[in-house]
Order: structure tokens, then C-alpha cells, then sequence
């Protein structure tokens, strides 16, 4: 390639990115403003590049451009990906800063083991002034982030944590409590079905009372949200006072705390301040690309550090993924709150049309009760696979990258879903763990690769 | 009705060479059973279990002791109280029992990584030359693992760990945090030997685990001193375990009555030792490690003896041997002893008749074609 092309064309040329020329965008923008509360004048300028744009062809057709438009103005691949807010892709303004950053020479990578990675540092200090902590460690998933977590919370055994019965750390973590810190794990079902209290925990609780067939409560471990659900202030302020005064220590899986935080109003350091440790994930609602961090105080997260090690979660150059991360923070935060707008408009329209709902939505899941409706997932899927959406199953997820049209669709889904339910019923016996339907994601797959690569030779990107 | 005590009165380990476990109990353990009581010990109820506890724990001037049904369970639940938060690492000798023969114990049960070294001098392990050249100190250091307890064993191997490298070890590890524990499975043995009292071994060490079932012939049994929140913290893993038995009154008992009665034939047991060792010696046999006490480790491959051979003609003689290992305790009959001696003897005449190579492998290796066949069956 020439080198006096520049560098933006020659990725596009390579279809790396994915990106509209600035003149459609525009337009794409304007027409899309009909679809969407903002108008026009008030769209920010997101995903455009400084550079003159390309001579490639760019092929698209006008329907799929403003149907895909999405809040923050950009057109992302997983406008319709309802499976999860892990999909969330890095938009093309922090793919731009990527590129900018490498090629301008301003982002520079070290090694992170010996903390030389400048970028990891900056996100480090980030996360310690945003969440009045004392230390912060940068992790590459936010299992890793609770297991170290839950880990250096721990000292000898017999040890039991408590949590609630639906945690990440006790369902989805592949029994890494047991394997990697020999913890029991006592889950607790809410007494009011939706959040623990500090009731939940009184009467559930393992005191350190020198009985020898116990395996007393060492750790809490709770989770801001947790299947959606907000945990009032007041509840976590009544809990942290109670491991206080119970020398029990008190962990926040804290992997969606911020789209707690956007709902409720309450700042992030308020939350972690009644915690010994936070794990927070940047991957999900946020946008990153990976990553979560780990905070607390400075001893804790030594300790944390040498288990990190241990685990092989000790990565070298990381600073384009924390970079990003920093960028997630900075630039995605503010666009949370229109996915908790639409989870909310898709919960009242099942409530209207009597589509029963596990948990009330509270932030961006909504979460339905197939068993109650009678409902039969894999059809789920594949009604919206027909719309062209993209389900796992009983779990919707609503994220910024999610677009309006997509939303609407969904409305269709799942009053075609409820007509089926009603004409025939549902009753076969399913597993509790079933929340990841791994054969109907694998198969959709499949599909949505062979979709991609028809789509790149056909000049889309 | 009385009770038949005959069967007790000669021990089937009288010419049992392989191991001191294989002691039994005697008539007047047996005798003793009249007396025993009856509490559950997981409620520390029993009184026999108790009364144990304490004169064990009383003879090695320590606060508590805590009965358990083996020496390996005592071992793994002692080192596990004195680790705490991982990783964590445990140093010992390269022959010590809690890392050969306590099937991977300490990884399993505590996490723990083992630092097994070959002692400079080849009999125990010094500060100066073994353990200092080795310890990894706890400083931060995030791709290490700290050593965190010194595991000690005395007697190991039958060999005395002389007292004044213990009091520098001991000074070592006060001085660095670091935690330790005496495998005193036979420190009865050392004991009687040194002259040293068991307090006066014990008072060096945070925990020590002391077997009765070996030299001192109780049937089932071993005790954990430590103070008092250690032994607390070790019933937790000893229940953790399975190791909470209830009615131990009666096994209890008889360790009281082997504590009494048998520890005064330790030295003999010694003394047969030796002169077997320098008979040995004598004959053109050479010895792994010297004798201390009631051990002799013959050197097979290094005498040129077929370790075939040698296990045969034992049998012939009608004295039971495991190898090189021969033990020594304080049922084994006069008769037996002559019996080996002339085995020996008449192994020494075998291997000149037929020269033994070493070299030669002792396993057959399947052939080529076999063993993939093997492979093949597997896969």
C-alpha cells in the first residue's frame, strides 16, 4: 500500500473497522432523528473521522441505516443483540483513539506484571478516584476480578461465604469458590424475592462460635445488580454494618454497580465505601472490550495482585485494552440511561399485555417468567431470529448499542411468543442453570458468521 | 466367665521385620479394655480419651493434646493450623513422611507447595547448608511462593536430627515468621537414645505430632501438642476430616496402658539394632544411614545383593522383610533376630556365588508391539 495513503483508508480498505463516511452518516443521522427523542440539531458527532474519508465504495441501503441507528448515533453490529451486555462493542470513536493513539506514538504499552503499563496505571487511578478507594487492579474478566476478590478476603479455612442464590460468583463462576479458595457457599433466596437484606442475612448467617461441624460466614459476598434489580442504599448501609460488627468481611460483585449507580442517582464511591472490596466490570454496560477492576485497600489488593498472578491473569502489554477502557468510562457512561428507558418500555409493554416478568426491571434486563407464560425459549429464539434478533432466552439485555427499531421488534417477538404460548402451552421440565441456552446460541452463530461474511463481500462493513 | 488372653500372649509381628506398626496389642492392653470408658469424644466427653490427651500432652510440656486415628491425619491437620492464607509454601527433608507417604496430603488438603531438600550432609537438615540456601521469604514477591512452615521429622529414617541444629532452626524461624512443626512419629525413640527429654524437643517446635502406634505398640492412635487455640483450630480439621470417632475410650485406653508399659523397651529394641547393624557391616553389607536407633537400612544395590533374592531367603528363614528396611520394636522375639542373622549370612554367600548387577532393570518392560497395543485399548 502506498504510504502517503492514510492510515484510516488503508484499514478501511482492509475492512478492519466498521464506519460510515461522514456525508451519510450525517444523513443517515437526520433521518434517523424521526425514530428517536433527540432531534437533529442536538446529535453529537460520534464515530466520524478528522480524516477525509474514503474512496471506497461504500454500499447500503437506506432502510437498514436508519433502522440501526441507535442512541449514540452510531451504527453498531450488535444493534440487535439482546443476548447479553457482554457483546457491547468499542465504538468507532474509541477505535479511532486506538488508531490515532498507536500511529500518532501517544499510547504507549508497557509491561503491566512489572507495572510499567502506562494506560493500566491511568485506569487504575481512574477507577481509585472514581470509587474513593484506596488501590485498584486491573483484571482481565470479571470472574477473575471476583474470585481474586473473594480470595484475598479469605484466610484460613473452615470458611463459608454467603450470597444471594442467584449470584455470578456462585452459578456462573464454574465453582471457582470451591476450586481456587476451598469456600463453602451458603445461597440465600430473598425473602422478598428480589434483593437480600440484612434480615436474609441474620437468619442465614454462620457464626464464628467454635463449633466444629461449622464452616462459619467469613465472607458476603452481594451483587449490585443482580438479575436487574437495584439494591436500595439504605439496605446495603444496614448489611455493611452488620459484617462490621460481625468481623465478616464484605464483597460488592459489582459487575453492573454502574448501571446501579445511573439508575438510582447514587455515586460509585458512595456504593464502595461500604465495601472491603468492588468488583467492577468496564465489558459490560460500559462498552469496553474486556477487562473489570478489582478495588480496595492497599493490602488487599497486594494480596489480590500475587493471587492474580497465580491464576496466569498477569498480562504484559495491556494498555490498548485499558486505554479503551478509560475511553469506555469517559465517553459511554451518559448513554446507559436510554437502555434503562427502553428495558422499561418493554417491561410495561408485557405487563400490558399480560406477559408475566420474573424481577421488575429496574435497569437494563428484563427478565421473563417462562414457566408462568407457558413459554417455549427455543421458540423465543427463533421468532426473533425471524425479525432479525438476536435471543438467548428468558434474559433480554438492553444496552447502548441497541437501536430503537430493534426495541419495537422486540414488542412483536414477544406477542408472537405469547399467541403461541396461549395456543400451546409450554411444560417441559427445564433446568434452572439454562440461562446461556448454549445449543440455540451455537446454531444462531453459525448463522450470524455466514451473514458477516456475505456482508463484507458485499462491501457493507 | 474370663477372658482368653492367649492369643495375645506371643505377637504375630514377632518376626515382623517390615515395620514398627505391625506391633499389637498386648494382654494387659487387652486386659485394661475391662476398664475403659464410654463417652463420645466428639463432645470431648470421654474420659479415657481425655485422660490421654493430657498425660501426652504433660510429657511434652505443651498446653493441649488432641487424640487422632493416625499419624498421617495428625500431620496434615497440624501443618494445615499453622498455614494460613495461600501461597504458601512447607520446606522438609526429601524423605520426610508428610511428603513421600501422606499421598500428596499437603497440596490436596492445605494448598500448600512442598520445598523437599536433599540435606548437604546427607543424614538431617542443617540452617546453615539446607534451609537458609533455600527459604523463600514472604517480601511481596509476586511469582513466589513464601515458605511459611519448616516441617521437621525425628526420627527420620531411624537418625537422630542432633538438638542443637533444632535450636537453630527454631531460632530461624521465630526470627523470620515462619511456623514449626516436628513429625514425632518416633520421637520416642530419639529420646530414649539422646537422653533428651520429649519436653525438652517439643518445647522448640509449635506443633508435634507423636505416634503411639509404632514403637510404643498401641494398636490404633496418635497426639497432636500444641497450645491451647491451635488444638481448638485442629479438632475444626480434624472433624473436617472424618477423624471425629466417638466411643475412642477404648482404643484411648490401650494408648495409655502402651505409654506405661512399653516405653522402658525402647532401649533394648536400640541395642538389638546395632549389634544387627555392626553384624551386617561385618558380613559385607553397607548400611544407607548409620544406626541411631531402631532402624537399619541395608544398602541392597550398593552390597551387590538381589533384592529378589534377599526377600526370598528371608522367607526361607521365616522372617518377614519389606527391602532394605529393617525395623526393630519390642515384640520381636529373640528366635526371630538369630533367624535373620542367618538369612543375612546365607544372602551374603548367594550374592558372591551369583554376582548381582544393579544395572539390570528391576520391572520387565512390555514389549514394543504391547504396548501399543495398550495405547490402542486406552484411547
Amino acid at each position: 500500500m502506498p504510504s502517503n495513503t492514510p492510515l484510516v483508508t488503508q484499514l478501511q480498505q482492509q475492512k478492519m473497522w466498521s464506519y460510515a463516511p461522514r456525508s451519510r452518516l450525517i444523513a443517515s443521522c437526520r433521518h434517523a432523528a424521526q425514530f428517536t427523542n433527540v432531534s437533529s440539531k442536538s446529535i453529537k458527532w460520534v464515530g466520524v473521522p478528522s480524516h477525509k474519508t474514503t474512496s471506497a465504495t461504500f454500499f447500503y441501503t437506506r432502510s437498514s441505516n436508519f433502522a440501526t441507528m441507535t442512541v449514540a448515533h452510531e451504527v453498531f453490529p450488535t444493534h440487535n443483540d439482546f443476548r447479553s451486555d457482554t457483546f457491547t462493542v468499542p465504538t468507532a470513536l474509541m477505535n479511532n483513539a486506538v488508531v490515532r493513539g498507536l500511529s500518532e506514538g501517544w499510547l504507549q504499552v508497557g509491561d503491566s506484571v512489572y507495572k510499567e503499563d502506562e494506560q493500566t496505571l491511568k485506569l487504575e487511578k481512574l477507577m481509585r478516584d472514581l470509587t474513593g478507594k484506596e488501590a485498584a487492579l486491573f483484571c482481565p474478566s470479571g470472574t477473575m476480578s471476583n474470585q481474586i476478590g473473594l480470595r484475598a478476603n479469605l484466610f484460613q479455612p473452615p470458611y463459608s461465604i454467603l450470597c444471594d442464590y442467584r449470584a455470578h460468583i456462585f452459578m456462573h463462576e464454574a465453582a471457582g469458590t470451591a476450586m481456587l479458595s476451598q469456600a463453602m457457599v451458603h445461597p440465600i433466596t430473598p425473602a422478598n424475592g428480589n434483593y437480600l437484606t440484612v434480615e436474609d442475612i441474620e437468619d442465614h448467617f454462620v457464626p464464628s462460635d467454635g463449633d466444629i461441624h461449622a464452616a462459619p460466614t467469613k465472607l458476603i459476598s452481594l451483587e449490585n445488580t443482580c438479575h436487574g434489580i437495584v439494591t436500595p442504599y439504605h439496605e446495603l448501609e444496614k448489611i455493611s454494618q452488620f459484617a462490621r460488627d460481625n468481623n465478616i468481611r464484605l464483597h460488592l460483585d459489582g459487575a453492573r454497580i454502574i448501571n446501579a449507580s445511573v439508575a438510582t442517582g447514587v455515586p460509585l464511591d458512595q456504593y464502595c465505601k461500604l465495601f472491603d472490596s468492588v468488583s467492577i466490570c468496564l465489558s459490560k454496560s460500559a462498552g469496553a472490550p474486556m477487562g473489570s477492576v478489582l478495588v480496595g485497600d492497599q493490602t488487599l489488593i497486594n494480596t489480590a495482585n500475587h493471587f492474580k498472578k497465580q491464576c496466569g491473569g498477569g498480562i504484559r502489554q495491556g494498555g490498548i485494552m485499558a486505554f479503551m477502557a478509560i475511553r469506555a468510562l469517559e465517553e459511554n457512561i451518559c448513554k446507559i440511561d436510554q437502555s434503562h428507558k427502553y428495558a422499561k418500555e418493554v417491561g410495561k409493554f408485557c405487563e400490558d399485555h399480560d406477559i408475566h416478568l420474573e424481577s421488575p426491571v429496574d435497569t437494563n434486563f428484563v427478565f421473563l417468567d417462562l414457566k408462568k407464560n407457558n413459554m417455549n425459549d427455543q421458540f423465543l429464539v427463533s421468532i426473533a431470529e425471524k425479525y432479525g434478533l438476536r435471543l438467548m432466552g428468558k434474559r433480554l439485555a438492553f444496552h447502548f448499542q441497541i437501536s430503537n427499531i430493534s426495541v419495537q421488534k422486540l414488542k412483536i417477538v414477544l406477542l408472537e411468543c405469547k399467541q403461541e404460548a396461549l395456543r400451546n402451552p409450554f411444560h417441559a421440565r427445564r433446568g434452572p442453570k439454562k440461562l446461556y441456552n448454549i445449543d440455540v446460541v451455537k446454531a444462531n452463530l453459525v448463522k450470524a458468521l455466514f451473514d458477516r461474511i456475505q456482508m463484507l463481500e458485499a462491501g457493507h462493513c | 466367665m474370663s477372658l482368653s488372653l492367649s492369643n495375645f500372649e506371643k505377637s504375630p509381628a514377632s518376626a515382623e521385620f517390615r515395620s514398627d506398626t505391625f506391633t499389637t496389642p498386648t494382654p494387659s492392653m487387652v486386659a485394661a479394655l475391662a476398664t475403659c470408658t464410654l463417652g463420645d469424644a466428639v463432645y470431648n466427653e470421654d474420659v479415657a480419651t481425655n485422660t490421654l490427651e493430657k498425660k501426652v500432652a504433660q510429657l511434652a510440656g505443651k498446653e493441649r493434646g488432641l487424640y487422632c486415628v493416625s499419624g498421617t491425619l495428625l500431620n496434615q491437620i497440624g501443618l494445615r493450623v499453622n498455614l494460613l492464607q495461600p501461597p504458601h509454601a512447607v520446606l522438609c527433608d526429601y524423605r520426610a513422611h508428610v511428603y513421600v507417604h501422606e499421598a500428596g496430603g499437603l497440596p490436596t488438603l492445605s494448598q500448600a507447595l512442598v520445598q523437599p531438600i536433599v540435606p548437604k550432609n546427607g543424614i538431617h537438615l542443617t540452617l546453615m547448608d539446607d534451609i537458609i540456601p533455600n527459604f523463600v521469604p514472604d517480601d511481596g514477591e509476586i511469582h513466589s511462593c513464601p515458605t511459611k512452615v519448616i516441617s521437621l521429622e525425628n526420627t527420620l529414617h531411624g537418625m537422630i536430627l542432633p538438638i542443637e541444629e533444632i535450636q537453630l532452626i527454631s531460632a530461624f524461624c521465630k526470627l523470620h515468621n515462619v511456623r514449626l512443626h516436628l513429625d514425632g512419629a518416633r520421637l520416642w525413640n530419639a529420646s530414649v537414645a539422646t537422653g533428651i527429654s520429649i519436653k525438652e524437643y517439643c518445647s522448640y517446635f509449635d506443633s508435634v505430632s507423636l505416634c503411639l502406634s509404632k514403637t510404643l505398640g498401641a494398636p490404633i492412635g496418635s497426639v497432636l501438642v500444641a497450645d491451647d487455640k491451635f488444638i481448638r483450630k485442629a479438632n475444626h480439621f480434624r472433624k473436617q476430616n472424618g477423624g471425629g470417632i466417638r466411643q475412642s475410650g477404648l482404643l484411648a485406653l490401650m494408648a495409655l496402658v502402651a505409654i506405661d508399659e512399653n516405653l522402658p523397651k525402647l532401649a533394648r529394641t536400640h541395642e538389638v539394632a546395632k549389634n544387627l547393624g555392626e553384624y551386617a557391616t561385618g558380613l559385607g553389607f553397607k548400611l544407607e544411614h548409620p544406626v541411631h536407633t531402631n532402624f537399619v537400612f541395608l544398602d541392597l544395590k550398593n552390597s551387590l545383593v538381589d533384592p529378589d533374592a534377599f526377600m526370598d531367603i528371608c522367607g526361607k528363614h521365616n522372617v518377614r522383610v519389606g527391602g532394605g528396611r529393617i525395623a526393630f520394636h519390642f515384640q520381636v522375639s529373640d528366635e526371630a533376630v538369630a533367624d535373620l542373622k542367618n538369612a543375612l549370612k546365607e544372602v551374603i554367600e548367594y550374592s558372591k556365588e551369583h554376582p548381582y548387577d544393579p544395572s539390570t532393570p528391576a520391572l520387565e518392560l512390555p514389549k514394543a508391539t504391547s504396548f501399543y497395543k495398550l495405547i490402542q485399548t486406552t484411547t
